[in-house]
């Protein structure tokens, strides 16, 4: 025992002088870092909310590049330079799981030099953590949730750049009735609020207009096998499949249906926008299958063409997602927002609960053109601009099929 | 709900259940040898099909001199997953033996929860590793197996990769039980499994006794893995959990430790599985399949083909 204590005692001596060296050295490389007292950077940061490593990666991934580039712009403009403001983009992995997202909302809240919030992508995720920014101060600009839930809680601080399931849901089921012409369908959704609520929207809509929707069934976000239901499906032969999810699932899905002879193609939201759903599902699979996703097509936009110049300098290798413009909307205008209120308050009260309320304010007031088309905030929260569009799968990639009027 | 649909939920099942049974083995064989439940047995089943996915990649691009042979005959395609499934196998089944040495063998002494902990730290670490090293999105899988519709009744059709997941989880299952029970090595295994002390005291070499059932396991853990991903058309670092919590059901189901009972409770799962989600809804099977379990194992404790409990005195 004794000996036992005795060695114990000596790990942890050995760690406290290593931690000791370790602070030492930090203490130690101080005075080369020299002091610029006039420039007196603040170093304002913005907290980038997105699934990075599991779940929508490839939407998720996107939304951090489309974050990075407004802040790194930012930095670049000659208004942040001269207020001396330095915007820092901080990842938080969400990894498109509720209870992560709220550590991760958790982590935001603990810095406090971190006065916004670009995300998150997942509704379930972006519910419970806007409670969190809210309680905290902390503005939160959503580029990607479309849960009508998410601004009906009554926060100041939780505001979105995209177009509600509300509005995306029965817009899906207009087209797919009246222009693309089916009149039966099945309705399936991966149990998550987002999923839900954009196929219970288009179920409704979709009846409304006089479709029959056949069944309608519940499945799980981290399903793979899809072939119980597939062959259900099959029995009752409908125009069209539509799915209210991700493109990880939902690509297996059309993948597996396309695969056992069902010739109606898939539908689904804007969580099926993205390269990825046509790679995991083949690309043979995945043709003639419809998604409705929020706003124009980027390069449609008057300053889409310069959005993505200035992205394809950025990331070379990289393809503009679902969600990266919006992304980008929703850095810039916090950025916006603080500078704003560094003008008028001074840039030392940025991060004093005085500036905290300013930039929510001034975020719930901004009024501009963003590469999405304009934007401004209606008294939820809620972005004014609802147009939609329908994309399909033409030749292995996603076509606007029909814009909005 | 018509004939046609039943019988095609049955072809469904059967399928799903080959790879749980595939799987169910790894389980069963590690716990009828040493009492242990080796939660990284899911990852095998992930790694196993990472491996098949890098191989099958690898032989078929057009850089690999003798892609267009493999491709161009069905000899030349046989002869392709032939060498895919051998090298998935051997190299998790080599994985295996290195992680029981590793993470297990140090503990094998310890209370039963430290390896219990050990493996569950292991299962973790290669999961994070493909995430790091590999990639965190999903990637498909080269479809290079021809999908043909072999037999069709009515509406109900049974295709030539379903086909071979069945016959060949079949053959590797019927192989495996007749190693077990007909050969020498077999019957030091289930010497070992029945008193691992007696056993060593009668000459037996524990340790290679135990380093095989590593190796075996895990090396049709592999073969389920790339069944897997050629019949979703995807992997992902996280694929093994779901699969790796269903084939330990269905080994539990089956009565764990007993082989034939690992084979028949993949089975049972696979297709009450199926059925249900025919029957009832999607969202709905996992309760089915788990309910299932509660209730044999209400009735059964052993499971389907599980000893009544005997005490070990």
């Amino acid at each position: 025992m004794k000996v036992h204590n005795r060695r114990l005692l000596a790990v942890f001596a050995a760690l406290v002088a290593v931690s000791m060296i370790a602070t030492g050295c930090g203490g130690g490389a101080e005075p080369t870092t020299p002091e610029e007292p006039a420039a007196q950077a603040t170093t304002i940061k913005i907290g980038i909310g997105a699934p990075l490593t599991q779940g929508a990666v490839a939407l998720g991934q996107g939304m951090k590049r489309g974050a990075s580039l407004a802040i790194k712009q930012a930095n670049e403009s000659a208004e942040a330079k001269e207020l001396g403001i330095t915007f820092e983009g901080v990842d938080g992995d969400d990894q498109g799981d509720p209870k992560t997202g709220v550590t991760v909302a958790n982590t935001f809240a603990s810095d406090p030099n971190l006065i916004g919030v670009m995300g998150h992508l997942n509704s379930g995720v972006s519910i419970p953590a806007s409670k969190v920014y809210n309680d905290n101060k902390i503005v939160m600009v959503s580029p990607a949730s479309t849960n009508p839930a998410l601004t009906l809680q009554g926060f100041a601080a939780v505001n979105r750049v995209c177009t509600i399931d509300s509005v995306q849901g029965p817009v899906g089921a207009e087209n797919a009735y009246n222009k693309l012409g089916f009149k039966t369908a099945v309705v399936i959704d991966d149990s998550t609020p987002y999923g839900e609520g954009l196929a219970a929207e288009f179920a409704k809509k979709f009846e409304e207009l006089g479709g029959k929707v056949l069944f309608t069934e519940k499945t799980a976000d981290k399903d793979t096998d899809f072939n119980a239901l597939v062959t259900k499906i099959k029995g009752q032969n409908p125009d069209l499949i539509y799915y209210g999810g991700i493109y990880n699932a939902g690509a297996l899905l059309a993948k597996q249906a396309s695969d056992a002879g069902i010739k109606a193609p898939l539908m689904g939201g804007d969580g099926l926008y993205d390269a990825e759903y046509i790679k995991l599902a083949g690309a043979a699979q995945a043709e003639g299958d419809f998604c409705t996703s929020v706003g124009l097509p980027v390069d449609k936009l008057p300053k889409g063409q310069e959005f993505m110049a200035a992205y394809k300098a950025e990331y070379p290798n990289d393809d503009i997602a679902a969600y990266d413009a919006y992304a980008y909307d929703a850095a810039n205008i916090i950025i916006q927002a603080t500078l704003k209120v560094a003008k008028e308050l001074g840039v030392d009260k940025l991060t004093s609960p005085e500036g905290r309320d300013a930039i929510i304010a001034a975020v719930r007031a901004y009024n501009g053109e963003g590469v999405t088309g304009p934007i401004s905030f209606d008294e939820n929260g809620d972005t004014t601009n609802k147009a939609i569009t329908t994309y399909k799968v033409v030749n292995g990639a996603w076509a606007p099929e029909i814009l909005p009027e | 709900m018509s004939a046609d649909l039943i019988i095609q939920q049955l072809v469904n099942g059967v399928t799903l259940g080959g790879m749980y049974a595939l799987i169910a083995l790894g389980y069963t064989l590690v716990y009828g040898i040493l009492l242990m439940i080796n939660f990284a047995h899911s990852e095998m089943f992930m790694g196993g099909a990472y491996v098949g996915l890098g191989m099958l990649t690898w032989l078929s691009s057009d850089s690999f001199p003798a892609s267009s042979f493999f491709k161009g005959s069905t000899f030349g395609l046989i002869l392709l997953f032939l060498i895919v499934f051998a090298v998935a196998g051997i190299t998790i089944g080599v994985l295996g033996v290195i992680i029981e040495r590793v993470a297990y063998r140090p503990l094998r002494h310890a209370p039963r929860l430290a390896p219990l902990i050990s493996a569950i730290g292991v299962s973790i670490f290669l999961q994070n590793a493909v995430l790091l090293w590999i990639d965190s999105k999903a990637i498909p899988y080269p479809s290079l197996f021809p999908v043909r519709q072999v037999i069709s009744i009515g509406g109900a059709s049974l295709n030539s990769l379903q086909l071979l997941i069945v016959v060949a989880s079949l053959v590797l299952l019927l192989i495996l039980d007749t190693f077990v029970s007909k050969t020498r090595i077999g019957k030091a295994m289930r010497a070992t499994s029945q008193d691992r002390e007696a056993a060593g005291l009668m000459g037996i070499d524990i340790n290679y006794i135990i380093a095989l059932a590593f190796f075996i396991g895990p090396a049709l853990g592999a073969v389920a893995g790339i069944f897997h991903g050629m019949y979703y058309g995807t992997v992902i670092f996280s694929m093994g959990f779901i699969p790796g919590i269903k084939s330990f059901t269905a080994a539990v189901l089956g009565g764990i430790g007993n082989l034939r009972g690992a084979m028949l409770g993949g089975f049972v799962l696979g297709i009450v599985e199926s059925l249900g989600a025919g029957f009832l809804s999607t969202g709905y099977k996992d309760v089915i399949a788990f309910g299932i379990l509660i209730l044999v194992l209400i009735f059964r404790p052993g499971g389907l083909l599980g000893e009544s409990v005997v005490e070990k005195v």
